[in-house]
């Protein structure tokens, strides 16, 4: 089965932004947009909500207390050894490594997380909707493919009106997003 | 919206009482306890000195980075740097002073000791003067000039747009002139003012964490005096994305200087040689340990932990608080460095708190002061507009 969508290309992030808002307002749904840079304003629009900065904290303490942790127990517990007349548990030294270790932690997890999340894997097969989306313009995805006909027109004037430079309508076999 | 800052005569009352305090307080104190007294004029002096130094580096990396948020604080931050030439005057007035705070001054014995004897070829009184007259020079001059063309900015027809941009240019250029003058003067004279009061220990990282710290408390003070003025009545634009900006100023800060303190301490304890522990020996026992341990609470640990969620940086009573926090925590910062080289004696009396009184008085009347003399808002400032407006 075929989905037809209608995509707008603009090459400015106000006439963008506008174009959401407008489309909003007639309680058109969008499918999807894309931006050669992250704009917060079309993040708060499209009210995304994102747990990532919450899954990098609770990252971030388990790296701290794992890294210390183990630390603890390696020069302690399993092979406690005198360096220079330190204790051996010289806290102080042990927080560089923490840091370093930490901020692999939150990486790796975040990265791990994000990719799981948006389904993102090497060989994954991605709808490309535009090859301008790669390039320095901004896009907006509708589906126009739902029961009510007039739709399709309604966004084409819409991103017209608002000065799209392109409105296309594109068809896609299998939707990958 | 009020487009200038009025001082009431209240508040004049007030700071002139605090003034008067603090000049009583110092002369009772140099009649008492003159060694007290002088070491806590040191700390108080280079405590505003710092305030105002973060004041200047504000305006200066701001102008830099051409940020356009923080452009309606642009008065402010001035206001702020006008206190230089002040402590310009109290610093030389330390030539009084000087047997009682640092030890390489000293005519007798201690001369004559060989570690001290090494360093008297940078650390000797009329250079440690002529050294300080140049840093200060340095900095007023170039206040100086920010000043003028910020005020001349006012001055110049909205229409002119091509000088406008030239005034804007022209602040960028000394502005980067400024920023590497202000961190290679403001290192030494750190190493100069605080670090020769123990004149045996040294570190390479103590220049670089109080230059951290006077950026850190001088932020924090700014914001605090754009939350008063605003209680006022005087920025009605300011929404939580300000806020927000200056809690992530305030929150980048505490980091690094938290980096740094912790970077020479750590440094110091594990290396473990004679020369540069005794430092710590000192402020490791007795009552200094909780001092020690205050100062990293304080300036890193509280902002740090409070101001990591985006809700708590944008509630202002929260980051008046943390700022109220780092007021405290930037004396004890600075008692700690100062107060064991020279008395050693752990107290807060009323030499300290009157002197602390007399200067926050004049610092709050000169930022007022200078506040009053001109447009609250730079009226043709190219990026106003963008800072009314801020949203992110």
């Amino acid at each position: 089965m075929t989905r037809k969508f209608k995509i707008g290309i603009f090459d400015d992030e106000v006439k963008f932004i506008s174009t959401i808002r407008s489309l909003q307002e007639e309680k058109l749904k969008i499918f999807d947009v894309f931006m050669p840079y992250p704009v917060h304003e079309v993040f708060h629009l499209l009210k995304r909500k994102s747990h990532l900065p919450t899954a990098a904290y609770f990252f971030g303490l388990f790296g701290i207390l794992a890294t210390l942790g183990f630390l603890y127990f390696a020069s302690v517990i399993n092979w406690p050894v005198v360096y220079g007349g330190k204790p051996f548990n010289s806290f102080p030294s042990f927080i560089v490594v923490t840091i370093v270790v930490t901020i692999l932690t939150v990486t790796i997890g975040s990265l791990a997380l994000f990719s799981a999340r948006s389904k993102l894997f090497p060989g994954r097969d991605n709808t490309i909707f535009d090859l301008r989306a790669t390039d320095d313009k901004f896009l907006i995805v509708v589906d126009t493919d739902l029961e009510d006909i007039s739709i399709a027109g309604r966004v084409g004037n819409i991103m017209e009106e608002q000065g799209a430079i392109e409105v296309i309508d594109k068809e896609f076999e299998k939707v990958e997003t | 919206m009020k487009e200038q800052v009025t001082v009431s005569r209240n508040f004049k009352i007030i700071t002139l009482l605090l003034i008067a305090i603090g000049a009583a307080t110092i002369i009772l104190g140099l009649i008492t306890d003159h060694q007290t007294t002088w070491s806590n004029y040191l700390l108080v002096n280079y405590y505003f000195l710092s305030v105002a130094m973060g004041g200047a580096f504000f305006f200066v990396i701001q102008s830099i980075s051409q940020s356009g948020w923080s452009s309606a604080f642009q008065r402010v931050s001035e206001a702020m740097m006008s206190y230089i030439p002040f402590a310009a005057l109290f610093f030389l007035l330390i030539w009084f002073g000087v047997n009682d705070l640092y030890h390489w001054s000293h005519k007798g014995n201690m001369a004559l000791d060989p570690v001290v004897l090494h360093k008297s070829a940078f650390l000797n009184v009329p250079f440690f003067f002529a050294r300080m007259v140049l840093y200060f020079l340095l900095w007023i001059v170039f206040v100086r000039k920010l000043r003028q063309i910020s005020l001349k900015g006012d001055l110049t027809d909205p229409a002119d747009t091509s000088g406008i941009m030239f005034l804007f240019g022209k602040t960028e250029l000394y502005s980067k002139i400024f920023i590497f003058i202000l961190a290679i003067t403001f290192s030494f004279s750190a190493i100069d003012w605080i670090m020769s009061v123990d004149v045996k220990w040294y570190s390479t990282i103590f220049a670089l964490k109080n230059l951290v710290a006077a950026f850190l408390h001088g932020v924090s003070i700014l914001t605090l005096i754009v939350f008063i003025l605003y209680k006022r009545g005087y920025f009605p634009f300011l929404n939580e994305y300000h806020l927000h900006d200056f809690a992530r100023y305030i929150f980048m800060f505490c980091i690094i200087w938290g980096y740094f303190w912790f970077a020479q301490f750590m440094i110091i304890w594990y290396g473990n040689i004679p020369e540069e522990t005794v430092y710590f020996n000192v402020r490791w026992h007795d009552g200094w340990k909780v001092l020690f341990y205050l100062e990293i609470g304080l300036n890193w640990f509280v902002p740090f932990m409070v101001l990591l969620p985006v809700k708590t940086s944008r509630n202002m009573t929260i980051i008046t608080i943390v700022i109220i926090f780092l007021i405290i925590g930037q004396y004890i910062d600075l008692f700690v460095q100062v107060i064991p080289g020279t008395t050693g004696i752990l107290k807060f009396g009323w030499i300290s708190a009157g002197i602390f009184l007399g200067y926050a008085g004049l610092f709050s009347l000169v930022v007022a002061t200078t506040l009053s003399k001109a447009n609250l808002l730079p009226i043709n400032h190219p990026y106003l507009d963008e800072s009314l407006n801020h949203k992110f």
